[in-house]
């Protein structure tokens, strides 16, 4: 399969839900995107190998190919277990996006285990993750929840997708179609978002301001729409702004970044681009950083989709560092084998909970010191006694 | 009456353990279910995310099930940290009887009066441990029913620690739906595990070298006379290697285990290794001697703090039986040498040889804590040891 090395970007489905958000991602798209699975299960595992999708099995040894059974830990266990199989597969990745549905076993269980030692390895990490519906079930919704804290400890952002919100935008479906259709929902906003990332366009916006993005980009709320015929860009910003995923607009209101981007045809006029960014500017706060990119695709002649990341945790100083940091538009993204070492390291150590300070306390920054005889214990002991460390 | 299986969980900084214990026969215990996961939300003996901590819980606790086939939903707690402290508290009687010889009433009010210890509301009495009588003046009695005096007295010492560091323990078991019996101090388990009556009676240090603290108790003649916590341990180690060499805490403690050593010598720090390139870092060498310094410059300042303490309390003269290691940083390679230099005493590692079943696990030491706590839970079950209080632990846990 033909693969874009030089975007550095790999989309990771976690869990049966996620792989399956993947694998539509991965055949919405046509090929060519870099996409991996994780999951327990060997029997839906090769059904979405029939995909197309490269999917792993975790938990050969532990679980036998047989699932987790919507058991958390046994998904937490059998992450940490076979970690190292996807070693493999991140050469040349900086910045991977996680699907995953949580609620059940390996969504929920695996995904936090999985981005921690992505994140670990120094590697930007977006995740996408599903809320169940809540016709599931409450014990599914709180076990979904539970695990967010987790994701988000160690995920540079997280957009969270409660799926009874987007079920709204979805329509009155019939009840047993409402997982296929919603999840297809998001796959399509995704394989929107990948396409801008990865296709040539008006307006790139690349894998490099995405991952600068994301770095400081904290939690964020994901939303899409699409409209065709004539007015179809007012149309579509209205749909974006009406979209229960972005809160009716109120995520909008409250984005301190925002991150917009328009698939269209080859007839997008520079007028619809104007009312689009002209619309969305007038709803966000006067301070709010707003990136923006186009594709052109002749497929969608007369249609315009759109779809907004609009980040919440973005503090000023940040904002100040990405616009510092980030690379000319029209630089291509740069092709490395080991992420850390390239110019993100310095942004991201910044940015990164792992940060040292002054101090040397390093992992035990935030806890009670440990003093004796007027030391700090909790600094290394090289460091207090001055011993100089030959290299 | 038999005695039911008995749970425990060791909330460590860098596993969390659960180990199912039951007493045969002969009154000796086996260990028929170990669970353990790597912590995480626990620094240095503390819980700082419940949520995190959690999952461990519930992970261990699972494990050990399954290989014990027994539920857990009632266990003991070891807990630690650096609030852990004692104090030694004298009770005093003057005999009332006309013979002034004293009673078995006599001995149960010294007590008594002993144990009640002032501490504040924030603080909570972990055990109370009897030392020795002294009858008038003569210290080191044993019994002394029977004895003529006027003064009896009694020292008792109070092992105590924050109330609310201890509830958060509690809490996680709670939220993992495990019902906490009892808490015990993490560093008396541990030597109730490993230390031979003989070692006890000759004196002898235990130090629990666990991943966030270091626990230490001596017995002087059969008699604990010093306990503690420094909150300082292995993750110490780990970080200041992170620190030192620019590296992941992960990768940081791969080299420890891998290469980790406590000593410098000839053999070993000419020698450079190499840290194989893995996703986001290059290949790279690193002096083996440049890593054995960060890490000799540690732990012997952890012995030092350690030895300090032990000065203070007036317990070195008395340890005949050395130094004995535990825990999991007693596989650091060459730390029982690092001991045996800054202690001036014999030093060894100890494994928990007082109970049955962990003669294949991987690394016994590392299981001292939890398993010496199902021994504490079988003496608070007899009622006959020196510990109090006796609390109702045994509906925790039923054959299934």
């Amino acid at each position: 399969m033909s693969q874009e090395p030089q975007s550095g970007l790999l989309l990771l489905g976690v869990g049966g839900g996620g792989c399956r958000l993947a694998a539509s991602v991965l055949s919405a798209y046509g090929g060519g995107l870099r996409a991996l699975g994780v999951d327990t299960d060997a029997l839906s595992n090769r059904e979405t190998a029939a995909g197309g999708m490269t999917c792993l099995l975790f938990g050969g040894t532990l679980l036998a190919g047989h699932g987790t059974g919507g058991d958390a830990i046994k998904g937490r266990m059998v992450a940490q277990e076979d970690m190292r199989n996807l070693m493999p597969h991140l050469q040349g990745v900086r910045t991977v996006v996680v699907l995953a549905c949580l609620g059940a076993g390996t969504g929920g269980g695996a995904t936090p285990e999985i981005i921690k030692a992505l994140h670990d390895m120094g590697l930007a990490t977006v995740c996408f993750v599903t809320l169940p519906f809540a016709f599931e079930g409450e014990a599914r919704r709180k076990a979904a929840e539970r695990v967010l804290p987790m994701i988000e400890e160690n995920a540079d952002s997280m957009v969270v997708v409660p799926l009874d919100e987007l079920f709204h935008d979805a329509g009155d479906g019939l009840l047993s179609d409402a997982i296929q259709i919603t999840e297809g929902l998001v796959a399509a906003g995704i394989t929107l978002l990948w396409r801008l990332l990865t296709k040539p366009g008006f307006i790139r916006l690349d894998a490099e301001r995405l991952h600068a993005m994301v770095l400081k980009g904290g939690n964020a709320r994901f939303g899409f729409s699409s409209a065709d015929g004539p007015g179809r860009a007012e149309r579509a910003v209205a749909a974006l702004r009406a979209s229960r995923l972005l809160r009716s607009g109120d995520a909008l209101a409250k984005a301190n970044a925002l991150l917009v981007g328009i698939l269209a045809g080859s007839d997008l006029r520079l007028s619809e681009v104007g009312e689009v960014m002209g619309q969305l500017r007038g709803v966000c706060k006067s301070d709010c950083t707003i990136e923006m990119g186009t594709v052109l695709d002749a497929r969608f002649d007369g249609r315009i989709e759109l779809v907004a990341l609009a980040f919440e945790s973005w503090t000023a100083a940040a904002k100040l560092e990405s616009r510092k940091d980030a690379p000319p538009v029209q630089e291509p993204p740069v092709a490395d084998a080991f992420p850390i070492q390239s110019g993100s390291k310095k942004s991201r150590n910044k940015s990164s909970k792992l940060s040292l300070n002054a101090s040397g306390r390093g992992k035990f920054q935030n806890v009670e010191p440990t003093i004796y005889d007027g030391q700090d214990l909790d600094v290394p002991t090289f460091l207090r006694r001055g011993i100089t460390l030959e290299r | 009456m038999a005695i039911p299986p008995i749970a425990a969980l060791e909330i460590g900084t860098s596993r969390t353990v659960v180990c199912v214990g039951e007493v045969d026969e002969g009154g000796r215990v086996k260990i028929t279910g170990v669970g353990s996961y790597p912590t995480t939300g626990v620094r240095k003996g503390q819980v700082v995310d419940l949520t995190q901590a959690r999952v461990g819980v519930e992970s261990a606790a699972k494990q050990a099930e399954k290989m014990s086939t027994v539920s857990i939903w009632q266990l003991l707690l070891a807990t630690s940290g650096g609030h852990i402290q004692s104090v030694v508290n004298p009770g005093m009687l003057t005999i009332r009887s006309a013979e002034r010889v004293v009673s078995r009433e006599d001995i149960e009010e010294v007590t008594e009066n002993a144990q009640s210890i002032p501490l504040d509301n924030e603080h909570q009495v972990l055990h109370t441990i009897t030392q020795s009588f002294t009858v008038d003046d003569q210290p080191g009695i044993v019994k002394p029913e029977g004895m003529r005096c006027k003064v009896l007295t009694l020292n008792v010492m109070a092992v105590h620690g924050l109330k609310s560091r201890i509830d958060n323990a509690v809490a996680v078991a709670k939220s993992a739906q495990l019902e906490v019996t009892d808490v015990a101090f993490s560093g008396i388990c541990a030597a109730l595990a490993v230390l031979s009556p003989e070692q006890r009676r000759n004196g002898v240090v235990l130090v629990d070298l666990g991943g966030g603290t270091t626990n230490y108790i001596a017995y002087c003649n059969n008699v604990i006379s010093a306990v503690g916590c420094i909150a300082v341990g292995g993750d110490h180690v780990t970080n200041d290697i992170a620190q030192a060499f620019n590296m992941t805490q992960t990768r940081a403690e791969e080299i420890k285990r891998a290469e980790g050593c406590a000593v410098l010598d000839l053999e070993t720090s000419a020698r450079r290794v190499v840290l194989p390139a893995q996703v986001g870092f290059e290949e790279r060498m690193l002096s083996c001697k440049a890593l054995h310094t960060v890490i000799n410059a540690r732990m012997d300042e952890t012995f030092h703090v350690l030895r300090s303490r032990l000065d203070e309390a007036g317990v070195l003269p008395h340890l005949g039986a050395g130094v004995v290691l535990t825990g999991g940083g007693a596989y650091l390679r060459k730390v029982s040498d690092l001991a045996q230099r800054v202690f001036g005493l014999p030093c060894r590692i100890g494994l928990p040889v007082n109970v049955d079943g962990l003669e294949n696990a991987e690394q016994p030491a590392a299981l001292s804590t939890a398993a010496g706590l199902v021994l504490y839970g079988r003496m608070t079950y007899e009622d006959r040891g020196l510990f109090s209080p006796l609390r109702n632990l045994f509906k925790g846990v039923f054959r299934r």
